[in-house]
């Protein structure tokens, strides 16, 4: 379970506040969307739930299992299951996917008291889900996200979720820059790893994304806090009335 | 006047060294008395320095304290086995081989029964032969005022003699090999002569190796002549892997005929204080250079690339990517000019270099400079030095990859760019071996 308790944090060089007290619980099996208004922190909500530099948590904790992951190195969280599906998937020219892939797995298999896969094993595997997602072994071969379309970066990210097996995957705006037929396989791709184990939090400005990943729960992030909980409906709702209600209650 | 009051202890002990060395080096009289100008012609100039301005960032009157004596002759057992342990990575790479330890040739060590195409012998014979067209091939200094290479003509013992048939297509690569080893600190000075026949193709590498545990503190001198037929493409790689103590001197003088195309690479990593320099010259239309490198510095390492591209004559192409990975107080130096002759109308000329600082002690010097006298062109440069990208190493982190090898794997990113340049999969990837042995990891399985 994911546990936010009165999170506070502000840029680590500048004074202003960007979440202001959020508070939120999401139960493993469960899909929670945060949908809000530009600037109301959702980013920094994710970036701060994968232990990125440069921002400062004032007050509150994380709680991710039961243990605070807040003095948690990046890779730390990524061994407890920790996982952020960017909104800009980085390029890393000059380092194969498959080198990437594979690093990254063995390192949390390791961190995780599992054995390295060889890499016969781990080529099938990424072979395997792969294909569930339309990318070839040829595509893994080229530097990781180097020359990708928007679609191809974002099936990539959903490929090194489904290697890594994290059980808690935050989604930061993953629908942004996907057309209709590369939301549908990005969309399955999360689909097929729900499960009983694993939480999710997708991160969202529109509601168009929740057609394909249905949630549980919806939350609306404005000002630096949750202003408001709801079922699926709540989506609904904010498509028509926007986050006009919301962003004037803020300020 | 008195010249010899000008010189420095070192350039004495140079001379010194020479006279020492002079009966014991190889060659017919004729090259002793080449080999006799050439120290004059060194004595005339003295070792650069940084007040002349193709050697403004790397002073080596200031850094060539202790001569070290001529390695005249060698008698250091080396086995098969041991060879292959010196090589490394580059072991693995089905190669045609020709080697020399200390500054030697060892037939035993070689491997080039089954060369075809390839016309292989060795500056040593040659040198030793009467022949006059040995003596003006082998003993002449091409570019006239360099010192260095001067020095070359004055020392040097041996090296490989490479023909490439016309119209042949090597498909495996020659490694030309030269190993340190033994106990004894010794000036190893080499010259080798490439020349590839019209239509020809062929990929050659120049390999410096060190076998483990022989002397750290060592100097070596080497230039290779260069010669590209027409319509012909030479592979050139040159790869220089030491230990952080030696004095590494290396030039190359290339020529391009009409339509010819040459593809160097340097390759240098942990070399104690290294200056490569490489000249250029398209010598007819149409001729194409894509000249890269990459190389390693920490602790006090200097290495400079140094490269002057001559577009004496119209449509050429010329491609430079150099790329530097500087940590501790590690020194990186570029200087590449590039210079449009009047006539060299349609030249297309683009450069780069770029350094990743690993430590706030590193320091980069890059000049890029072009000269153009021609006025239908296209020429750019561009040179950056950066840290590593935060935002890529959360990147790797978030994914689970610890710090340090998230790290070790940005700086593959980085410098993967320039080894991609390297055509031949097996060199790429014995060149990417020791830069990841560098990096303290271990070579992927």
């Amino acid at each position: 379970m994911l546990e936010i308790k009165n999170l506070h944090v502000k840029l680590q060089d500048e004074d202003r506040e960007i979440l202001k007290g959020l508070s939120l619980t999401v139960p493993k099996g469960e899909v929670h969307a945060i949908m809000g208004p530009n600037g109301s922190g959702k980013s920094t909500l994710a970036y701060v739930l994968a232990g990125r530099d440069g921002y400062e948590v004032t007050d509150g904790d994380i709680l991710w299992n039961g243990e605070s992951i807040l003095d948690m190195e990046p890779d730390e969280r990524a061994a407890k299951g920790v996982f952020l599906a960017f909104q800009y998937p980085m390029e890393i020219p000059g380092v194969a996917g498959l080198t990437f892939l594979r690093t990254a797995l063995n390192s949390v298999r390791k961190k995780r008291g599992e054995t390295e896969l060889t890499t016969p094993a781990f080529l099938k595997l990424a072979k395997e889900k792969g294909a569930k997602l339309n990318i070839d072994i040829e595509m893994l071969k080229r530097p990781v996200n180097v020359g990708f379309s928007g679609g191809e970066k974002k099936r990539s990210e959903i490929l090194q979720m489904g290697l890594l097996e994290p059980t808690l995957c935050v989604l930061d705006e993953t629908d942004s820059g996907l057309d209709i037929d590369a939301l549908r396989i990005v969309s399955e791709g999360v689909n097929a790893l729900r499960s009983p184990d694993r939480a999710f939090l997708v991160i969202t400005h529109y509601q168009r994304l929740l057609n394909y990943i249905v949630p549980d729960k919806v939350h609306v992030l404005a000002d630096g806090r949750i202003q408001k909980t709801g079922g699926k409906e709540l989506a609904l709702e904010l498509e028509k009335s926007g986050y006009a209600e919301y962003t004037n209650k803020a300020a | 006047m008195n010249v010899a009051v000008m010189k420095t202890k070192a350039e004495q002990a140079i001379s010194e060294s020479f006279e020492a060395a002079a009966a014991k080096l190889p060659g017919s009289a004729a090259v002793k008395e080449r080999r006799a100008q050439a120290i004059g012609t060194f004595g005339g100039l003295g070792l650069p320095h940084r007040r002349i301005e193709e050697w403004k960032y790397t002073d080596l009157r200031a850094n060539l304290k202790e001569v070290l004596p001529a390695a005249v002759e060698d008698k250091t057992p080396l086995t098969i086995g041991e060879l292959i342990v010196a090589l490394g990575p580059l072991a693995h790479v089905d190669a045609h081989r020709i080697v020399f330890v200390n500054g030697h040739h060892r037939a035993d060590l070689s491997d080039i029964a089954d060369a075809q195409g390839l016309a292989i012998s060795t500056v040593g014979k040659a040198l030793q032969s009467a022949s006059e067209e040995a003596v003006a091939n082998l003993a002449s200094t091409p570019a006239g005022g360099d010192a260095v290479e001067a020095l070359n003509t004055a020392f040097m013992t041996d090296g490989a003699i490479v023909d490439v048939a016309k119209g042949a297509s090597v498909a495996k690569p020659l490694l030309i090999v030269f190993v340190r080893a033994g106990s004894e600190a010794n000036a190893v000075t080499v010259r080798n002569l490439i020349t590839v026949g019209e239509g020809a193709s062929a990929t050659i590498v120049e390999a410096s190796v060190v076998l483990p545990g022989a002397v750290r503190d060592a100097h070596f001198n080497a230039l290779a002549e260069v010669s590209v037929g027409k319509g012909a493409t030479l592979n050139h790689v040159l790869s220089a892997v030491d230990e952080g103590k030696s004095l590494h001197l290396s030039n190359c003088e290339v020529t391009l005929a009409a339509d010819a195309t040459y593809r160097g690479f340097q390759f240098s990593s942990s070399l104690g204080f290294a200056r490569h320099g490489a000249n250029i010259l398209f010598d007819g239309e149409g001729g194409k250079l894509d000249l890269s490198g990459a190389y390693l510095a920490r602790h006090s390492e200097h290495v400079d690339n140094t490269l002057v591209v001559d577009h004496a004559v119209p449509r050429c192409e010329s491609r430079e990517l150099f790329k530097g990975v500087l940590d501790g107080h590690g020194r990186g130096v570029f200087q590449g000019k590039v210079i449009v002759r009047p006539d060299a109308q349609k030249t297309d000329g683009k450069q780069m270099s770029q350094a990743l600082m690993l430590s706030e002690d590193a320091e980069f010097d890059s000049k890029p400079e072009l000269e153009i006298y021609a006025d239908d062109v296209v020429c750019g440069h561009g040179t950056t030095s950066a840290e590593l990208d935060s935002d890529l190493l959360f990147y790797c982190r978030s994914r689970g990859i610890p710090e340090k090898e998230a790290r070790a794997l940005m700086i593959e990113s980085f410098i993967g760019e320039a080894l991609d340049k390297v055509e031949h999969e097996g060199l790429r990837e014995a060149l990417a071996s020791y830069a990841m042995q560098w990096l303290g990891r271990s070579p992927r399985g």
